[in-house]
Order: structure tokens, then sequence, then C-alpha cells
């Protein structure tokens, strides 16, 4: 009986831990997608929406292009992004880019969009991750 | 004395700035790289070589029918630009812009016109700063800088963008621009306008050197701010500032303007809106001039101003097509206020509504509508109506 108690027992606190364990299991995933950065850009005529970003070290980010107006391009220099961003309507990009270092990285139109796509540009800051002690 | 040595001296610093620029794109370029890229295999082996360059444009087909039969209707081929542009590196690049206006273009006739409106080199050196340099667009307003057939409603562009701004106003200088988080700049210096060639009805339009053999005895300052940091609207407000007195040697003239516009669009919802103003300074001085060596006098004001609002609203049509029908309201005053001794006439304030749609067959390309009323207080001719059609694309 005594046996039987401690394995009940046991087990109830087996199931804790379980329970517990299970509880963190998402934390841990959570952690896990905190790697992964989604930033949705708009593209017009002639700006980047946003067109600053910054992300920690490590992160991979996942850019979802969308254009409000014409055929743009996005490229980051320094990087191997270079793809096209569908018209208004037809559609959007995804890319993904995972900087390996800290520093910035500007983005582009790559594709000529007017008179002023010149002007069309915007950075991502990568900051160096937090040592935890 | 002051102003003109504050003048030079920020030209020569921006001219410094702008030598010092074309000697350090490669080592500011080195500097960014310097931090480890952020894929060192991939960049190594599949960074995209710089886009060599490319040939783009826009097109303009108008055709105007008057309501009023002492006038013809007319069709006109406006505007046929190409846009040529070169990237000799990811931070050094050129970008030129050639357009023929009504189609034909013959020696000392009022057919057409052919401009290099755009012919600069671009030198990108932080997100922060950047130089520029050669026959640019006077960053004003919403239109000069943004004028592709689509990106705006109506045939023809406002009439406050036509005769306060003289769109597409653009001539050579330098300068400098960039980003600072939600903000951005430019600053450029350029060449003057000539004041000899302002007018009643047309304002500023007839007095842009060009950047033809442009008199820079005098240099203009001209700059603007957008703030980008509401999701969907653009603010922003610009400044022209510089002597004007070209072919008026003897007169120190000078000419401002001070302008404001905004962007907004929420969902379906489009609305944008200008004010503008014009401060000609020495106004009476060129109207006297030009009356004893001409015999004519232009009449001109010193000080003009205009303003619009314009509201759309946007559909999409099938799957693929889209219609914004929209209104526009503007008033324009070139006459706003004279010089003492001379005295406005009333046909120069004027009141236009354009009424219309925007179908787009694609996003680049507009077929347009509208019906245009030009009021003004005169009573010889208080009225003008028009029906316009416009095709319109860019590629």
């Amino acid at each position: 009986m005594v046996v039987l108690m401690t394995l009940l027992r046991l087990t109830a606190l087996a199931a804790l831990l379980f329970q517990l364990g299970g509880a963190q299991a998402p934390a841990a995933s959570a952690g896990l997608q905190a790697e992964k950065v989604a930033v949705r850009i708009i593209a017009e005529r002639f700006e980047f929406r946003p067109a600053s970003i910054t992300v920690p070290l490590g992160a991979r980010i996942e850019f979802t292009l969308v254009s409000e107006d014409t055929l743009h391009g996005f490229r980051i220099i320094g990087g191997d992004v270079d793809v096209e961003i569908p018209k208004r309507g037809r559609g959007k990009t995804v890319v993904s880019f995972t900087p390996t270092a800290a520093g910035e990285f500007t983005f582009e139109c790559s594709r000529v969009c007017g008179a002023g796509h010149g002007f069309m540009r915007g950075t991502v800051k990568v900051t160096p991750k937090k040592v935890t002690p | 004395m002051i102003t003109q040595k504050i003048k030079r001296l920020a030209f020569k610093t921006v001219a410094l700035a702008l030598g010092l620029a074309l000697f350090l794109p490669g080592r500011a370029y080195a500097q960014s790289q310097a931090t480890p890229p952020a894929n060192p295999t991939q960049v190594a082996t599949t960074q995209p070589p710089p886009a060599a360059g490319g040939l783009s444009g826009y097109m303009e087909l108008h055709l105007t029918r008057p309501i009023e039969r002492d006038r013809d209707p007319v069709l006109d081929l406006h505007r046929f630009v190409l846009l040529f542009t070169h990237q000799f590196s990811p931070r050094l690049r050129f970008v030129g812009e050639l357009e023929v206006e009504h189609a034909l273009v013959e020696g000392l006739t009022d057919a057409g016109e052919l401009e290099v409106e755009q012919a600069y080199i671009d030198v990108l050196v932080r997100p922060w700063l950047n130089f520029r340099a050669g026959m640019m667009l006077v960053p004003i307003g919403i239109i000069n800088e943004r004028h592709e057939p689509p990106t705006f409603h109506g045939v023809e562009r406002p009439l406050l963008d036509t005769v306060i701004i003289p769109s597409t106003w653009f001539d050579v200088g330098g300068g400098i621009h960039g980003r600072v988080g939600a903000w951005r700049y430019r600053y450029f210096l350029m060449a003057p306008l000539d004041s000899e060639r302002f007018s009643a009805e047309e304002g500023l339009r007839g007095s842009l050197q060009k950047g033809s053999r442009a008199v820079v005895r005098d240099v203009a300052q001209t700059g603007r701010v957008e703030y980008l940091g509401v999701p969907g609207a653009t603010i922003g407000a610009s400044f022209w500032k510089g002597g004007s007195s070209v072919a008026l040697r003897r007169f120190h003239t000078s000419t401002a303007v001070i302008e404001a516009d905004g962007r907004v669009t929420r969902g379906p919802f489009e609305v944008r809106a200008q004010y503008a103003h014009v401060f000609i300074d020495g106004a009476g001085d060129i109207n006297d001039s030009l009356a004893r060596t001409t015999g004519v006098d232009p009449n001109v004001a010193r000080q003009l101003r205009g303003f619009y609002i314009e509201g759309a609203v946007r559909r999409p049509v099938g799957a693929e097509h889209e219609v914004a029908l929209f209104a526009r309201f503007e008033n324009v005053d070139t006459q706003f206020r004279m010089p003492a001794g001379w005295s406005p006439l009333p046909e120069f304030d004027r009141t236009v509504w354009t009424v219309g749609a925007t179908y787009y067959l694609d996003p680049d390309v507009a077929l347009k509508f509208d019906f245009t009323r030009t009021a003004n207080r005169s009573l010889f001719r208080p009225l003008d109506r028009t029906l316009n059609f416009g095709l319109g694309w860019w590629f």
C-alpha cells in the first residue's frame, strides 16, 4: 500500500514536473521563434515604410514586401537579397535575410520606379546580442 | 552682405564636401564592410553585381475639349520621357531624364521642348548623408518630384503646380540629402531663377534657366523636409530662396518660395493638400525696367500664392483593374499682392474645380477623364470649362 501510494505520489510529481516542463516548452519554442523577426515593408514611390529596422544579432528577418503602386526592387547592399516587389494588387514577395554580424545594412529599390527612385532607401540595424551574466 | 558671405561659405562647404565625397565613397563603403558581412559565404559568392543600368519612362497623351465653342479641341502627346540609369557601384549612380514636350521640337517656335530634366550623380555615403550634383529636380511640393502619370489624378497637373511651382522645375546644382529616423531631407544649391521672365499670368513658369549656360552670379538655396512617421501619410515642407537678377543686372531682385503639403491614404480614401506662397523682392523694379526696355509692363506681383485640396476614393474593378473618383479644388492668384503703384488684374485670381476619374488598366497605365472649370473675376472671360481625356503610362 505504501509502495502504491509512493508510486502515485511519484506519478503525480512526475505529472506535475511534466506539466511544468510542458509549460516551459512553449517558452523555449517562443525563444526559438524570437530568432525569426517578421517585417512587413510597404514600397511606394519613393519610400519604404518602415525604412529603419532594428534587429538583434542572430535573428532571421523575414521580409514581406508589398507595393502600393509600381514594380519596385528590394536589394540589401552587402547581403545576398535582390528581389522584385510585384505591382500593387499583384501579390507580395517574401524573402529572408540572416545577418551574422552586428552593423548596419542599407537596402534600396533596385528597379527604377520614377524620378525620385534614388531616394528610395532604408537601413537594417543589427544590434549585438545581450550577454546574460 | 552677411547673407552673401553665408551663401559663399555654404557654397564652398558643399563644394568641398562634394569633392571629398567623390573620393571618399570607396573608403566609406569599405568601412561599412569592415564589420563582417551578413553572411560571408553568401556575400562572397552570390551577391548580385551592381545593376548595369536600365531604361524606363513615361508618356502622357491628352485630349482637351473646351465646352465653349470658340476654342478648338486639341490632341497632344504632352510628354514623352525616358529615364536612364547607370550604377557604377552600389554607392555611385547616375540618373538621367530626357523629355520631349508636345511631341515636336522646332527652333524658335512654341511647338515643343526637348529638355534634359535630370542628369545627376548620386554619391551614397550614409543613410543620413548623401551627395548629389548635376541637373536635378527642385525638391519642392508634391508633383515636382513625383509626377509619373499614374501618381496623380487629373489629366493636367494642378494649376498651382504650373504657375506657382513651375513643375517640372529643374536646374543645375549640387547638395545633400538623406534620412534621419522618420525624417527625410534634401538641401541643394542651384542656379537661380531669371526674374526678367516672370509674368503676370504664368508666374514663375518661364523663369527657369534649365541648366543651359545658367548664370550663377546669384546662387539659390532650396530644401525640403518630409515626415514619414505616420503610416500612409507624408507631410512635407519646402523652400526656395535666391537672387534672381540674371538679365536685370542693375537691380538686386530675389525670389523666395515657401510651401507645405500633405498626402494621406487610408484604405480606399486618398487626400492631398498643398499650399505655396511666392515672394518677389524688387517686383516694381522688374516692371519698371521691362516697361522701359520692351514697352510692355509685365505687371509682376510681389506675392503670388495658391493652394489646393483633393479627395479621392479608389476601388478595385474585377481582379486587375481599379478606378478612382476624385475632386480637386484650388485657388491660384498670381497677383496676390502688387508692388506699390501697380494694381492686380482680376483675371489672375483663378479658382479651379476639377472632378473626374482615373481608371487603372494596370497600376502603371492610367486612363483619365475630368471636367475642369476655371473661374476668375474678370468681366471679359470669367469662365473656362474643358473636358479632358488622358492616357498616361509608366514602364
